[in-house]
C-alpha cells in the first residue's frame, strides 16, 4: 500500500478514510531505530577495526505512520527521518484525525485553511513526483575518505575553511 | 498480558519510560496507536432514518490509545503495554503533551540543521567520486 510522499497528502487521505469509517479505523505510529550500517566498507579496508567502531554513524531513527481500516483494508502510509516534523505530525493525530475519531464536529475555519493547504500539496505532489532534491554541486574538491562527515562540522574551522575552498 | 487502563498523566510517565529505555539503543521500536473506543459503546439501532449510525453518533466518542515496545512472540515477558482513553474535551490538551513526550523521546531523527549541511557534504563527496574518472 502507498506510501506518500508529503505528510499533507497523507493527512488529507487519512482523514477521509476516518471520515469514511470512523469506527473501525486506526492510526498506527511506529518509531523505529534501526541498527547503523557501516560506511562504505569496501573502500577503506586498511583502517583499523577500532577507529571504524569509534567512527560508527549514529543509529537511525525513523517514524512512520499508517492509517489502517481492517474493513475496507484500506492502508495509507507516511515515512519521514525527519525531527523538525515530529511535533506537526503528532499534533495532526490530534486535529484533525483525533477529532475526527471522537467526533467532534469540524471547526469550520479550520476546515477552509485545510483544503487549501491540501489543493495545493497535491499540485506539487503530482509536479514533483520523486522526493529527492538533486543539490547541483559545482566541482567540490575531493576531501579525504577517510573523513566523516561528522569530523567536518565539528568546529567553525571547518566550516571556514570550506568557504575559503569554494572561492 | 494486559495492564489495566491508566489515566492520562500515568500514560505520559510511563510512555517517557519508554522512550527513555530506547535511549542509548541501536535497535528497536515503539509503536503508538489511537482509534476510536467502539467497544462496549452503545449506538442507536439502524433504522432508515439513521443509515449508519457511526458516521454520526449522538455524541463525541472516547478515544483509545495505545503503545508498546514491539516486542514480538520470543520476548512477551519484555513486552510492555500501555493504554489510556482520552475524552473527547481532553483532546487538544492530551496532543499538546503528547507531541512533546514523543519529540522528546525520538532522538534518533535527523535534527534540522545538521541533515542540511550533512546531506550537502555527502552529495558533493559522491559527485566527486564518481566524476572522477
Amino acid at each position: 500500500m502507498p506510501y506518500y510522499a508529503t505528510s499533507q497528502e497523507w493527512l488529507h487521505q487519512s482523514s477521509l478514510l476516518l471520515e469514511a469509517r470512523p469506527n473501525t479505523t486506526r492510526i498506527t505510529t511506529k518509531y523505529h531505530i534501526s541498527k547503523p550500517k557501516p560506511r562504505r566498507p569496501s573502500q577503506k579496508p586498511t583502517t583499523s577495526s577500532s577507529a571504524d567502531a569509534s567512527a560508527l554513524p549514529p543509529p537511525r531513527g525513523s517514524l512512520t505512520l499508517k492509517t489502517y481500516d481492517p474493513h475496507s483494508g484500506a492502508c495509507l502510509k507516511y515515512r519521514t527521518t525527519k525531527a523538525a516534523e515530529v511535533s506537526r505530525l503528532i499534533l495532526s493525530l490530534g486535529r484533525p484525525l483525533g477529532g475526527r475519531m471522537a467526533a467532534l464536529p469540524p471547526p469550520e475555519a479550520a476546515d477552509e485553511v485545510m483544503a487549501d493547504v491540501l489543493a495545493g500539496g497535491e499540485e506539487t505532489v503530482t509536479k514533483k513526483g520523486g522526493e529527492e532534491v538533486v543539490v547541483a554541486s559545482s566541482g567540490g574538491k575531493p576531501q579525504a575518505q577517510g573523513q566523516g562527515p561528522q569530523q567536518q562540522q565539528g568546529g567553525g574551522g571547518g566550516k571556514g575553511k570550506k568557504k575559503r575552498g569554494k572561492k | 498480558m494486559t495492564m489495566g487502563r491508566l489515566s492520562n498523566d500515568e500514560f505520559f510517565t510511563k510512555l517517557t519510560e519508554l522512550f527513555d529505555a530506547k535511549k542509548g539503543k541501536d535497535h528497536g521500536s515503539i509503536v503508538l496507536v489511537q482509534k476510536r473506543l467502539s467497544h462496549d459503546q452503545p449506538l442507536p439501532e439502524t433504522t432508515s432514518s439513521t443509515m449508519l449510525p457511526d458516521l454520526h453518533p449522538p455524541r463525541p466518542m472516547l478515544v483509545l490509545i495505545r503503545a508498546t515496545n514491539a516486542k514480538g512472540k520470543e520476548r512477551r515477558q519484555d513486552k510492555i503495554k500501555l493504554s489510556t482513553i482520552v475524552e473527547p474535551d481532553s483532546l487538544p490538551a492530551f496532543f499538546e503533551r503528547y507531541a512533546d513526550v514523543c519529540k522528546a523521546g525520538m532522538t534518533t531523527l535527523k535534527p534540522r540543521d545538521r541533515s542540511k549541511r550533512k546531506g550537502k557534504a555527502k552529495k558533493k563527496k559522491g559527485a566527486a567520486t564518481t566524476s572522477a574518472p
